[in-house]
């Protein structure tokens, strides 16, 4: 089975500040990814590592088992739309479509035609002219009509209004259908990855959380509440990710690979909402962690 | 992508070229009534005397020559300016080259595309203008002979295809490092001109060695003394060698040493001591002095002093516009060089 983007210990920097470090990734093809985090978690510099836009600082990165940008092959496989779905506000539907059909290999007209017949847009309006729902139909036009076998949508439905976001993710699955394409696909917001992903990236503080098939993950989770004495004697197997604890009452989100069979705790139902907080929480714990120690070492 | 490049710079294009008809449209009027005038000025010279139809052929146009001139001059400073600077620029700046360089093209190709189109452009519309100018203004040249100067050097042949493409890559280069438009251009036109009014005046006199002319000081027009706070000095105006471009001039003793202060107190005391009453102001002071005690002192000057011209003949009108072009383009290939790098490494 083929990758669909494979990272080892890659890293980005920008002036002192890393962007992105230390991510290992492995995503198998077939799959609609969410990769969801925190704004300025890194997802953007993710994707566009992952599309060339940017050179690591560290380690490396393959997508469709290859070089990002090696080639206008490479570049032909992969369709990319970028955080507000870029467009150029002087050219025309037409003249996009046009420089579609110029500039990749596997251009697919009729696709591209059909789409844009079937939102009811006028092919001779100017990109500049198009409502933001509009002009992200468009950019999503431009990155399937290339036939690719992977979409990287980033942040794709951030600046829609909730129709015009439903639409939009309406189309994604459409095409996951009719194509046999890969998506990988950002957000900060759980509920839209949630209606559309079947695998799921949290990456918070610069750095991946977790990742695995969401039915894995929610399989492998749970919130347990119970005493302050039972967390105490949690076995080794169990994996603590988020802990908070009231009078009397201790919460726990916990990863384990065995179900929780002790009778100390009460096992609730896990959302996927309520692990990429865990997470995210977990993050942001050890960032003022960090933030703390480095204080006192001063 | 040839296409695409030319789509997205078809606007542009149109408004430059449209400049450049506009101009073609005025040279074409006028420019067959400047060789009438040439012309006739041909056949007067067989019998002597053409000063009324050599001044009318200058002042016909006197009034739209400087507007040309100086939109030659300018323009390739414009197309940096408008062509180059946001070629790139601008894409960084509204964020499509995220949309550009994620397409089926790699970034190599895109950059060497877009800069070959436009920079070809440049140069083709520089050349175009430069060509009709020089033809057009071919009869004022010949009159005026002074093919070496800022004026016609600058704005005729092929030196200003050099201009252009340096011009267009500085632009090029500008947008690449701001990433945003308007700096760049600001930055275009500033460092185009540094870089071209100090090579006007300092390299190009030196780029071959001049050739060395020792004139008499007789020949010399414009001679006389001039008044200073110390007592009064000679001075000497350069000697006319059509067409060339003087790199230095200098009076200078047959047998080493120069018109000094005390060399005149030695040798012209009567043009000293009638002028010495009336201090303080500077200028020519030949009127108020003895005509015999100024031609004396001349005359003496001229015995042991000429003027030495280093100078670069009419003959190398031609090397120099190839070296200049040459010298500007290479210019232009390294700038390109610095883009393409700088876009590949910085941004993947």
């Amino acid at each position: 089975m083929t990758s669909a983007l494979r990272a080892t210990d890659l890293g980005k920097r920008y002036g002192r500040k890393w962007a992105l470090s230390s991510c290992t990734l492995d995503i198998p093809a077939g799959h609609v990814v969410g990769l969801v985090g925190p704004n300025g978690a890194g997802k953007t510099t993710l994707l566009h590592l992952a599309v060339g836009l940017l050179a690591p600082t560290t380690g490396t990165l393959t997508v469709l088992d290859e070089k990002p940008a090696s080639s206008p092959e490479q570049l032909g496989r992969i369709g990319f739309l970028a955080q507000d779905t870029p467009v150029y506000p002087n050219l025309t539907i037409d003249t996009h479509l046009h420089m579609g059909a110029a500039l990749n290999p596997h251009w697919d007209a009729q696709l591209a035609e059909r789409r844009i017949h079937d939102l009811g847009l006028d092919p001779s309006q100017r990109a500049g002219g198009l409502s933001g729902g509009q002009r992200a139909q468009l950019a999503l036009t431009l990155a399937i009509a290339k036939r690719p076998s992977l979409l990287l949508l980033d942040e794709p439905v951030a600046s829609l209004d909730p129709l015009a976001r439903r639409e939009f993710l309406a189309t994604i699955m459409e095409v996951v259908a009719e194509h046999e394409v890969s998506v990988i696909l950002s957000s900060h917001l759980v509920a839209d990855l949630e209606r559309v992903c079947d695998y799921l990236v949290v990456l918070a503080a610069s750095r991946v959380q977790v990742n695995g098939e969401i039915d894995d993950l929610l399989a492998s989770h749970y919130r347990l509440v119970g005493t302050r004495q039972a967390f105490d004697h949690l076995p080794d197997s169990v994996h603590v990710i988020e802990e908070s604890h009231v009078e009397r009452q201790t919460t726990v989100t916990v990863t384990s690979v065995d179900p929780i069979l002790d009778p100390a705790w009460s096992v609730e139902e896990m959302t996927l909402e309520d692990l990429v907080l865990a997470y995210m929480s977990q993050a942001e714990e050890q960032r003022r962690d960090l933030v703390r120690a480095k204080g006192g070492a001063r | 992508m040839i296409w695409f490049a030319w789509r997205q710079f078809r606007f542009q294009a149109l408004v430059v070229f449209g400049l450049l008809v506009a101009v073609a449209l005025f040279f074409i009027v006028t420019g067959p009534h400047l060789a009438d005038l040439y012309g006739e000025l041909k056949v007067c010279k067989a019998h002597g005397d053409c000063d009324s139809l050599t001044s009318s052929l200058l002042n016909t146009y006197n009034k739209e020559l400087p507007f040309v001139q100086a939109l030659d001059v300018i323009f390739p400073a414009l197309l940096g300016m408008f062509w180059g600077a946001p070629l790139i620029a601008r894409e960084l700046e509204s964020g499509t080259y995220r949309l550009a360089w994620t397409q089926g093209v790699t970034r190599s190709r895109w950059v060497l595309t877009k800069l070959a189109v436009v920079g070809g452009a440049s140069m083709l519309a520089t050349g175009l203008l430069s060509w009709m100018f020089t033809w057009w203004a071919d009869p004022i040249n010949t009159l005026n002979a002074s093919r070496f100067g800022s004026a016609v050097f600058d704005t005729s042949y092929i030196a200003p295809i050099g201009y252009a493409a340096f011009a267009f890559a500085l632009g090029v280069a500008a947008g690449v490092l701001w990433r945003r438009t308007v700096p760049a251009m600001a930055t275009t036109i500033a460092a185009y001109v540094a870089v071209r009014v100090p090579f006007d005046h300092f390299v190009r006199p030196h780029l071959l060695s001049p050739v060395t002319l020792a004139a008499s000081l007789k020949s010399v027009g414009n001679i006389g003394f001039e008044r200073t706070p110390n007592g009064v000095s000679f001075i000497a105006g350069d000697v006319k060698r059509p067409n060339s471009l003087v790199a230095s001039t200098s009076v200078v003793g047959k047998h080493g040493g120069e018109v000094t202060q005390q060399w005149l107190r030695d040798n012209c005391r009567s043009l000293l001591q009638l002028n010495s009453p009336n201090p303080g102001k500077g200028g020519h002071v030949t009127t108020g002095i003895r005509p015999k005690a100024f031609t004396e002192c001349i005359d003496k000057i001229s015995a042991s002093f000429h003027e030495v011209l280093l100078y670069q003949p009419a003959y190398r009108f031609w090397t120099f516009q190839w070296i200049e072009m040459t010298i500007y383009l290479v210019i232009a290939v390294l700038l390109g060089a610095l883009s393409y790098w700088w876009v590949r490494r910085r941004f993947a």
